[in-house]
C-alpha cells in the first residue's frame, strides 16, 4: 500500500549500444534490420489478421448483398430502399462509424465491431453491381431459357447468374480492395491488422520504416487480391473478355 | 504471363492458408505483445497455473504499452493465462472498456484516474493522498488499485529551449503574458482535462490557442513550429536530448501521477495471492530511471515494447 | 436513441461541450473541413482533368488511366497520410498532398473513359465539319462525356471529405475530424453530431455537383438520362462500372 523502499531495479542495456539502433534513431527512410527483427512478431501477424478481417467482411457482404439483389431482381420496388440505406451507410466516415458502433452492447472494441462496419461498406457496391449484372442479361436469352423448358430457378442459376458474373466479380474486386484499405482504420477499434503497426508508427514520432512496410504490405495485399479475382473471373467466364 | 499467373496463384494460396491458420488467435497477437505470446506457451507451471484467464488492457501511448507487456509477461512467467489488449485508447475509453467488462485490469495514473475518470476538481496534495483517493473511487465501482509504482509521469508543458529563453519562461504561469496568440499542442483529450487546458485556464489564467495533436507527434509539432508549447510527459526520452525545457508547475495542476494497476475486485480473489504479489513486485521496480530507459528503447530505438519488457523482467529475475 | 437527441442538442450548441471549455464551433470546423477538402479537390482537378481528357482525346494510355483507378482503391488513406507526415512533416501541405494523391486517380480514369467512349462517328462527323482537335474536345467530346466525368469528380470529392477526418489522426486538425477523433472530450453524442455534419456536408456537395453537372449537360443528353436520377444517391457506384 504505502511504498516501502524497494531494492533498486537492475536496468539492462536493452540490446546494446545506441549505435545498434542508429538507423532507427535517425528515423531513416527504411531500416531493413527493423523489418527483419519485427517481421515474425509484428508485420506477419498483422498481415494475417488483415487477410482474415477482409475475407470475413467480403464473404458476409457478398452473401447479404446477393440475397438483397436477388430479391430486388424479382421485386423491383425493393431496389430503392436498399439503395438509400446502403448509400447512407457508405457516406458515414469510417472513423465515425467505428466509434459509433463501439457502445452498442455486444460490440465493444472487438473484431465484431470492425466487421460490421466493413461489411456495411461492401453492401452498396456489391448490391448495385449484382443487380445491374442480372438486369443486363438480354431478354432474348431469358426467353430462350424459358423456351428450353427451364423454370425460373434453373434459369437464374444456369443462365442469368453466369451471365451476370463479370459484373458481380467487378463488384467483388472493388469491395475487396475497398475493405483492405478501410480495414487499416479499423485498427483504431480492435488493434489488429496492418492498421495497428501504422497507428503505432504514427504515435512513435512517425516511424518511417514501419509506416512504409505496413502501408506497402496493405497496397500489395490489395493488388494481389485484385489479381486473384481477375484470374477467378477468367476461369469462371472463359467466354468473356476479362476486364 | 503464364508464369506470372501461376506465381500469383501460389502466393495467394499461401496467404489464404496463413489467414485460416491465424483465425484462432485474436487480439492478443498485436504490435506490442510480440515476444510475450512466445512465453505464454512455455510456462504452464507456477502459482497461476489453472487459474481463470485474465484480460489485461493498456492505453494509447508507449509507456502504457511497456507497462502492459511488463505485467502480462510477469504474470505469464508465474503460470497465469493473460490476454493483452494493447492500445485501447485514452483513459476515458479504457475505463469504459474496463467497466463494460471487455478488460479486467489496466495500468492507470492515479491523478488521471481522479480527474479524468472520477471528475474530481479538488487537487490532491501528496502522492499518497492521490493514491488513496483514487483507490477509494475505484473500490466504489467494484475495482481496486494494487500498489503504486515509485515512478511518476505527469503531464507538463514543454517547449524548445530557444522559445523559453526568448520569453523568459520558467513556470506555467509565465505563459500568461503570451495571451491567446500562444499556440499550445496536446493530445485531443487535453482540451477537456482538469490536468490540461481547464486547469491551465483556471489556475494559471492562460488563454492559449489549443491545437489537438496525436500523442507521439508533439515533439515533431514543436520542431516544425506548428505549436510553440506542448503537453509532454515527464518521462519522455526526448526531454533528455537538451533541445527542450519543461516549465514548472508550482500549483500542481498536473497532479501526482504514479501508476497503479486498476483491477476488478473479484479478479484479485479468484486469482489468489500470487496474482497481486507478482504485479506488486514488478511495480516496485519501476523507478524513474527504469522507465526512462525503457521508454527510450521503445520511442527512440523503435524496439518492440514486448522485447523491452522481456529484457527488463529477465534482468530482474521476474521472467 | 438518447445519443441521437444528444447529438442534435450538440449541433444546436454549435459544437460546445456542456460544462466544458470553449472549443472551436461546429460551424468553424465544418468550414475548416470544407476548406481542406476544397483545396484538395481543386488541385486534384487541375492536375487530373487535363491529363484524363487529353488521354481520352488521343485514345492513348488506357493502361495507365484504367490501372491508376484500380491502384487508387488499394491505397489505404491512413497510410498515405502517415507517409506524407513522415516526409513533409505536420501541416496543411502534407494533408493536401495526400488528398491529391487520393483524388487524382478516379478523376483521370473517369475523364479518360468518358472521352474515349464518345461515339467515333460523332467525332468523325465533327471533323468532317472542319473542327480542329481542340474544338472537337471542347464542343463535342467533353459535353457528351459530362456524366462520367462528373461521376469521377463526385467520387473524389466525397472521398476527400471523409478522408479529412482521418487526417486529424495524423496530427492535422481544424476539421470535423477533431471531434470524431476525440470521443474522450466530446463523448459519443459529439462524435455522432460531427458524423451527421459530415454526412450533411457530403450530401450538400453531391447536390451542388449534381446541379453543376445538370447545367453543363447538353439538352439531348438530359432527356436520355432522365431515368438515371438515382445515381445521385450512389456516387461511388457510378464509377464502379469502369
Amino acid at each position: 500500500m504505502t511504498f516501502l523502499l524497494a531494492a533498486a531495479p537492475v536496468i539492462p542495456n536493452f540490446g546494446g549500444s545506441s549505435s545498434s539502433f542508429a538507423c532507427e534513431r535517425a528515423n531513416r527512410l527504411f531500416c531493413s534490420e527493423w523489418v527483419s527483427r519485427n517481421w515474425s512478431t509484428v508485420l506477419w501477424p498483422a498481415l494475417r489478421q488483415h487477410i482474415v478481417l477482409t475475407l470475413i467482411a467480403v464473404v458476409l457482404g457478398f452473401v447479404i448483398s446477393t440475397a438483397l439483389a436477388l430479391i430486388a431482381y424479382r421485386r423491383g420496388w425493393f431496389e430503392r430502399p436498399v439503395l438509400i440505406v446502403t448509400s447512407i451507410l457508405y457516406t458515414i466516415p469510417s472513423l465515425a462509424l467505428f466509434e459509433l458502433l463501439v457502445p452498442i452492447p455486444g460490440f465493444g472494441l472487438s473484431r465484431t465491431t470492425a466487421e460490421v462496419a466493413l461489411v456495411s461498406y461492401t453492401l452498396l457496391i456489391l448490391f448495385r453491381n449484382t443487380l445491374t449484372g442480372l438486369r443486363e442479361v438480354p431478354p432474348d436469352v431469358r426467353d430462350a431459357a424459358t423456351g428450353m423448358g427451364m423454370g425460373p430457378m434453373r434459369s437464374l442459376l444456369r443462365v442469368e447468374l453466369p451471365l451476370a458474373l463479370p459484373a458481380i466479380i467487378a463488384g467483388l474486386r472493388i469491395a475487396t480492395v475497398t475493405v483492405i484499405s478501410l480495414a487499416t482504420v479499423a485498427a483504431l477499434i480492435d488493434n489488429e491488422g496492418l492498421g495497428a503497426p501504422i497507428l503505432t508508427a504514427i504515435s512513435n514520432e512517425v516511424f518511417k520504416t514501419e509506416l512504409i512496410a505496413a502501408g506497402g504490405m496493405a497496397v500489395a495485399l490489395a493488388l494481389a487480391a485484385d489479381g486473384l479475382l481477375v484470374l477467378l473471373q477468367r476461369r469462371l467466364t472463359p467466354w468473356a473478355r476479362a476486364g | 504471363m503464364r508464369t506470372f499467373r501461376v506465381s500469383l496463384l501460389v502466393a495467394l494460396a499461401a496467404l489464404a492458408v496463413a489467414a485460416c491458420g491465424s483465425s484462432k488467435k485474436s487480439t492478443s497477437t498485436s504490435t506490442s505483445t510480440a515476444t510475450s505470446s512466445g512465453t505464454s506457451s512455455t510456462s504452464k507451471t507456477g502459482p497461476g497455473a489453472g487459474k481463470p484467464p485474465i484480460v489485461l488492457g493498456d492505453k494509447n501511448f508507449e509507456e502504457e504499452f511497456v507497462l502492459g507487456d511488463l505485467y502480462q509477461q510477469a504474470l505469464q512467467a508465474k503460470g497465469f493465462t493473460v490476454t493483452l489488449k494493447p492500445n485501447i485508447g485514452t483513459s476515458e475509453i479504457t475505463w469504459k472498456a474496463l467497466t463494460s467488462g471487455q478488460i479486467q485490469m489496466y495500468p492507470e495514473y492515479t491523478g488521471t484516474l481522479l480527474s479524468a475518470i472520477a471528475g474530481q476538481t479538488a487537487l490532491p496534495t501528496s502522492a499518497d493522498q492521490a493514491y488513496t483517493q483514487a483507490k477509494t473511487y475505484a473500490e466504489k465501482h467494484g475495482f481496486t488499485l494494487l500498489d503504486r509504482t515509485p515512478f511518476t509521469d505527469s503531464d507538463a508543458i514543454g517547449t524548445r529551449v530557444a522559445f523559453a529563453k526568448k520569453y523568459g519562461l520558467v513556470t506555467d504561469a509565465d505563459l500568461k503574458k503570451l495571451g491567446h496568440s500562444l499556440t499550445l499542442g496536446g493530445a485531443p483529450e487535453f482540451a477537456t482535462r482538469q490536468e490540461g487546458l481547464l486547469g491551465l485556464e483556471k489556475v494559471y489564467g492562460l488563454n492559449p490557442t489549443f491545437k489537438p495533436i496525436a500523442i507521439g507527434l508533439t515533439y515533431k509539432a514543436l520542431d516544425s513550429g506548428q505549436v510553440e508549447v506542448t503537453d509532454v510527459f515527464t518521462t519522455d526520452p526526448q526531454l533528455t536530448t537538451g533541445k527542450y525545457v519543461v516549465l514548472t508547475d508550482p500549483k500542481k495542476i498536473f497532479g501526482f501521477q504514479n501508476v497503479a494497476p486498476v483491477v476488478k475486485q473479484s479478479l484479485v480473489k479468484t486469482e489468489g495471492p500470487a496474482f497481486a504479489q507478482t504485479i506488486n513486485s514488478v511495480s516496485a521496480l519501476l523507478t524513474i530511471p527504469a522507465l526512462q530507459k525503457m521508454n527510450a528503447a521503445v520511442a527512440l530505438d523503435k524496439q518492440s515494447p514486448a522485447a523491452v519488457a522481456h529484457a527488463f523482467l529477465v534482468a530482474n529475475h521476474l521472467a | 436513441m438518447h445519443n441521437f437527441t444528444e447529438a442534435f442538442k450538440f449541433i444546436g450548441r454549435n459544437g460546445q461541450i456542456q460544462g466544458g471549455p470553449h472549443v472551436p464551433t461546429l460551424v468553424h470546423l465544418t468550414l475548416g473541413t470544407l476548406k481542406i477538402a476544397g483545396i484538395g479537390v481543386a488541385l486534384a482537378l487541375v492536375i487530373a482533368l487535363p491529363i484524363g481528357l487529353w488521354l481520352g482525346h488521343i485514345h492513348r494510355g488506357s493502361f495507365l488511366a484504367i490501372n491508376l483507378g484500380n491502384i487508387w482503391r488499394a491505397l489505404p488513406s491512413l497510410a498515405v497520410l502517415a507517409i506524407g507526415v513522415a516526409f513533409l512533416g505536420l501541416g496543411l501541405g502534407n494533408v493536401e498532398l495526400a488528398l491529391i494523391v487520393l483524388a487524382v486517380p478516379p478523376v483521370i480514369t473517369n475523364a479518360y473513359v468518358a472521352i474515349d467512349e464518345v461515339d467515333r462517328d460523332v467525332v468523325d462527323a465533327a471533323r468532317g465539319m472542319g473542327m480542329s482537335g481542340w474544338e472537337i474536345l471542347r464542343k463535342v467530346e467533353v459535353p457528351l462525356g459530362i456524366p462520367l466525368i462528373f461521376a469521377g469528380i463526385r467520387t473524389a470529392a466525397l472521398f476527400v471529405v471523409s478522408t479529412t477526418t482521418i487526417a486529424a489522426l495524423t496530427g492535422y486538425g481544424g476539421s470535423l475530424g477533431d471531434i470524431i477523433n476525440n470521443e474522450s472530450s466530446y463523448h459519443l453524442s459529439g462524435v455522432l453530431g460531427a458524423a451527421i455534419c459530415i454526412a450533411a456536408l457530403a450530401l450538400l456537395i453531391e447536390l451542388v455537383l449534381a446541379l453543376v453537372q445538370r447545367a453543363l449537360t447538353p439538352r439531348g443528353l438530359k432527356l436520355a438520362k432522365a431515368e438515371d436520377q438515382s445515381m445521385a444517391l450512389a456516387p461511388l457506384a457510378a464509377t464502379d462500372a469502369v
